[in-house]
C-alpha cells in the first residue's frame, strides 16, 4: 500500500488538486426513506485513499442498526453509531445522533461511490396549530479522506483535520482530512412527516369512548341474553 | 361430487396431518429462497429478533441485549439450536407446534361430542388455512402459545387437572393474555351449589360467603398451586438469571405499553393525541374498563363451556385492547374451530361474517398504507377505520353468541 511516485514530495499534495464532490438525495415517500449519497473523488486519487462519511441525524428520524447490519454485506459499506438507537420512541423523547459510514473502497475507481442509507421517521407530538405536517431538516454529510502516507499537519487549506475512528470496528482513532465544501446540493435535505391534529382531541376522545361504550353495552346485553344456564 | 370426494380424501386422518406439515415445510424452504434472492423478505423481523437473542445466550449474555426482544428467555433458550444447528430450527419448531395445535383441535372436537368426520373438516380449517401457515413459516412464535392453550383446554376436558394447570402456568409465563382465563377456569372448577328450584334465592349474609366458599375446593386449590408453582418457579429462575430487565421486558412493558404508532386498536388516535397530557392516565383507565367488564360478564355467562368462554375472552380482549396488531388475531382464531360446530349459522352466513371481518381490516389497511408509505396525513381516516373495525368485530361476536348452541342445550333439544 505505497503511494506511487511522489515519494519525497508532500504526501498530501494530491489533496490540493482534488475536487471531490458529494451529492445527496432523498428517495421514497412517507415514513420510510432512503438517503442516497454519491461521492466523486476524481481520477487523480491515489489507490490507498479511504473515505468516511459523517452524518449528523436529527431526532426526527432514526436508522435501524439491525437493518443496516443485514444490509451492509450486500451494499459494501459499514456503519458505526455513536449511541444506542431506540427504535420506537417518539421524536421528543430522543436526541440527535451521528453515524460514521465507511465505504469499502475509495481509491481510483472509475465509478463514483454510492451509499444508500434507509431511514425511518419517528412519530411526533400532535400539532395544535392546525399544521398537518412537521418539517424535518437533515444536514448534509461531511466527507473525510485518509491516506497512509499523508501526515496532514500542514498546508491543507481550505481543508481541516479531524480525528475519527479508523474503521467501523472502532478500535483506533485516525487523523482524517475533512474536505471543505464538497457539496453539490444547492439546498439542504428536508422532508415532511404527518402529525396528529391536537385540536381535535375532544372530538376524538369523546367519539372513541362513546363507540367503545356502546359496543361494550351491546355485547354485554347479548351475553346476558344468551347465557348458558 | 368430485370436490366432495377430494375433500373427503384430503381430510382423512392419515392424509390431513402429513399434508399440512409438508405444505408448511415447503413454505419454510420457499421462505429461505425468497430471503436470499429477493428484496422483500419472507421471514418476519421477529424471527431475527429471536435468533439474535439466542445468539446472545450462546455467548453467555442476556437475551435482552437485543433491543425489542420482549419475550420470555425460555423462547431464546428454545431457539439456541438456531445458532448451533441451523437457522431454520425455530421455524421447524413453530410449524410442528402449528400442526400439533390442529391435532389438539381435532381431539377436543371429538371430546366435545362433535362427530369425528365433522371434527376433521373443522380442524382442516386450521390445518389447511393459509393464515396460520404463513405466520408459523415466517417465524412467529404464536403457534407455541396456541398449542399450550389448546393443550390446557384438552386436559381440562379430560379432567387431568395437574397437567392442565402445568400447561396453563407455562402459557401465562410465555404471554400474559391467558391470565384472563383464570376466572372462567376458577368458575368451572368451583363446587356447584344446590339449585333452589323455582323459588327466588334470598340474599342473606350467607350468600356471598357461600359464593366465596364454593371456590375453596380441592380441585381448584390443586389447579392454582400447580399453575402458580410453574409460573413462579420460572419467573424466579429467570429473575435470578437476568434480573429486573427480564420482568420489565416480558411483563411490565406489555402491561403499560402505550404504543402511539398506528395500529388496529380503536383507542390508538385518542392515546396518541393525549400521550403527554394530564388526561393520559384517566383515559387509559377508561379504556381498560370496557375490557374488564366484558371479561367478567363473559366469564360469568358462559363458564360451563370453557372453550367458548376462552374464545370470547380472547376475542374481546384483543378487540378492546389499547394496542392491537394482526398477530393478536391468531390468539382467538386458534380457538374458533372449537366454536364453529356449535354455531347454527349457515355456511353462507358464516362466509358473510368472514368477509365482513376481512373488509374491516382492508378499510383500515388502506389509510394506514397511505400514511406510512406515501406520507399522507390520514390519521382521522385511520381513527374512523379503527372504530369501524371494532363495530364489525362486535357485530360478529354478537352473531356468534346468538347462534351458539352448547353441547348441553343440543342434548336437551334432542331429548325434548
Amino acid at each position: 500500500m505505497h503511494m506511487k511516485g511522489n515519494g519525497d514530495q508532500e504526501p498530501c499534495f494530491f489533496l490540493k488538486g482534488l475536487q471531490p464532490s458529494l451529492y445527496v438525495e432523498l428517495s421514497h415517500k412517507g415514513f420510510h426513506r432512503e438517503v442516497v449519497t454519491t461521492v466523486e473523488l476524481g481520477s487523480e486519487t491515489p489507490a490507498d485513499v479511504r473515505a468516511l462519511l459523517v452524518y449528523r441525524w436529527p431526532r426526527d428520524v432514526y436508522v435501524d442498526p439491525y437493518q443496516v447490519a443485514s444490509l451492509s454485506h450486500q451494499r459494501g459499506w459499514q456503519m458505526l453509531f455513536n449511541t444506542a438507537i431506540d427504535l420506537e420512541e417518539p421524536a421528543h423523547r430522543t436526541s440527535e445522533f451521528s453515524t460514521y459510514v465507511f465505504p469499502s473502497h475509495a481509491g481510483p475507481t472509475p465509478n463514483p461511490l454510492k451509499v444508500t442509507i434507509p431511514i425511518h421517521g419517528r412519530y411526533h407530538k400532535p400539532s395544535f396549530d392546525g399544521k398537518t405536517f412537521t418539517p424535518v431538516h437533515i444536514e448534509l454529510p461531511e466527507l473525510l479522506l485518509w491516506t497512509k502516507k499523508c501526515t496532514p499537519f500542514q498546508r491543507l487549506e481550505p481543508h481541516t483535520v479531524l480525528d475519527a475512528p479508523c474503521t467501523a470496528s472502532n478500535t483506533s482513532i485516525c487523523s482524517w482530512v475533512k474536505i471543505q465544501n464538497p457539496n453539490k446540493n444547492s439546498v439542504p435535505m428536508s422532508l415532511h412527516l404527518p402529525v396528529g391534529d391536537g385540536s381535535t382531541v375532544r372530538l376524538i376522545s369523546t367519539g372513541t369512548l362513546v363507540v367503545t361504550l356502546i359496543c361494550c353495552v351491546v355485547l354485554c346485553h347479548s351475553m346476558l341474553k344468551h347465557q348458558l344456564r | 361430487m368430485m370436490m366432495e370426494r377430494l375433500l373427503s380424501a384430503l381430510t382423512e386422518k392419515r392424509v390431513l396431518f402429513p399434508v399440512s406439515f409438508v405444505v408448511r415445510l415447503a413454505l419454510v424452504v420457499y421462505g429461505d429462497y425468497q430471503d436470499r434472492n429477493m428484496v422483500v423478505k419472507y421471514t418476519d423481523i421477529d424471527y431475527h429478533v429471536f435468533t439474535d437473542a439466542a445468539r446472545f445466550i450462546t455467548e453467555g449474555q442476556s437475551p435482552y441485549n437485543r433491543s425489542t426482544y420482549r419475550y420470555t428467555p425460555l423462547l431464546a433458550w428454545l431457539l439456541t439450536p438456531n445458532i448451533y444447528l441451523t437457522v431454520v430450527f425455530g421455524k421447524l419448531l413453530f410449524i410442528v407446534c402449528d400442526v400439533l395445535s390442529g391435532l389438539l383441535i381435532y381431539k377436543l372436537l371429538c371430546l366435545r361430542g362433535v362427530g369425528c368426520q365433522t371434527a376433521r373438516y373443522v380442524s382442516s380449517l386450521w390445518l389447511l388455512n393459509p393464515l396460520p401457515m404463513g405466520v408459523s413459516s415466517r417465524g412467529n412464535a404464536e403457534s407455541i402459545l396456541s398449542a399450550l392453550v389448546l393443550g390446557t383446554l384438552l386436559c381440562m376436558e379430560v379432567r387431568r387437572l395437574a397437567w392442565a394447570a402445568a400447561l396453563y402456568g407455562l402459557s401465562v409465563h410465555m404471554k400474559i393474555y391467558p391470565v384472563t382465563y383464570a376466572l372462567p377456569i376458577a368458575l368451572s372448577l368451583r363446587s356447584s351449589h344446590t339449585e333452589t328450584n323455582g323459588t327466588t334465592q334470598s340474599w342473606t349474609w350467607r350468600t356471598p360467603v357461600a359464593f366465596v366458599g364454593s371456590f375453596l375446593n380441592s380441585k381448584l386449590i390443586l389447579f392454582a398451586s400447580v399453575a402458580g408453582g410453574v409460573f413462579f418457579t420460572l419467573t424466579a429462575l429467570f429473575y435470578y438469571m437476568y434480573g429486573w430487565v427480564f420482568l420489565h421486558e416480558t411483563y411490565f412493558y406489555h402491561l403499560t405499553r402505550r404504543d402511539i404508532r398506528h395500529n388496529f386498536s380503536p383507542y390508538f388516535y385518542m392515546l396518541y393525541l393525549t400521550a403527554d397530557s394530564r388526561w393520559s392516565q384517566s383515559l387509559g383507565l377508561a379504556a381498560f374498563l370496557p375490557q374488564l367488564i366484558l371479561l367478567l360478564v363473559s366469564s360469568w355467562t358462559f363458564h360451563p363451556d370453557l372453550a367458548f368462554t376462552c374464545f370470547l375472552h380472547t376475542a374481546v380482549f384483543v378487540s378492546f385492547n389499547k394496542v392491537c396488531t394482526s398477530q393478536y388475531f391468531l390468539w382467538y382464531l386458534s380457538l374458533l374451530p372449537l366454536v364453529i360446530p356449535h354455531l347454527t349459522l349457515s355456511v353462507k352466513q358464516g362466509l358473510g361474517l368472514l368477509l365482513l371481518w376481512f373488509a374491516g381490516q382492508a378499510v383500515w389497511l388502506a389509510p394506514a398504507y397511505f400514511l406510512e408509505f406515501e406520507g399522507y396525513n390520514t390519521f382521522f381516516l385511520i381513527w374512523l377505520a379503527g372504530l369501524f373495525f371494532l363495530v364489525i368485530n362486535s357485530f360478529i361476536l354478537v352473531q356468534i353468541i346468538a347462534h351458539y348452541r352448547s353441547r348441553k342445550s343440543l342434548e336437551r333439544q334432542k331429548a325434548e
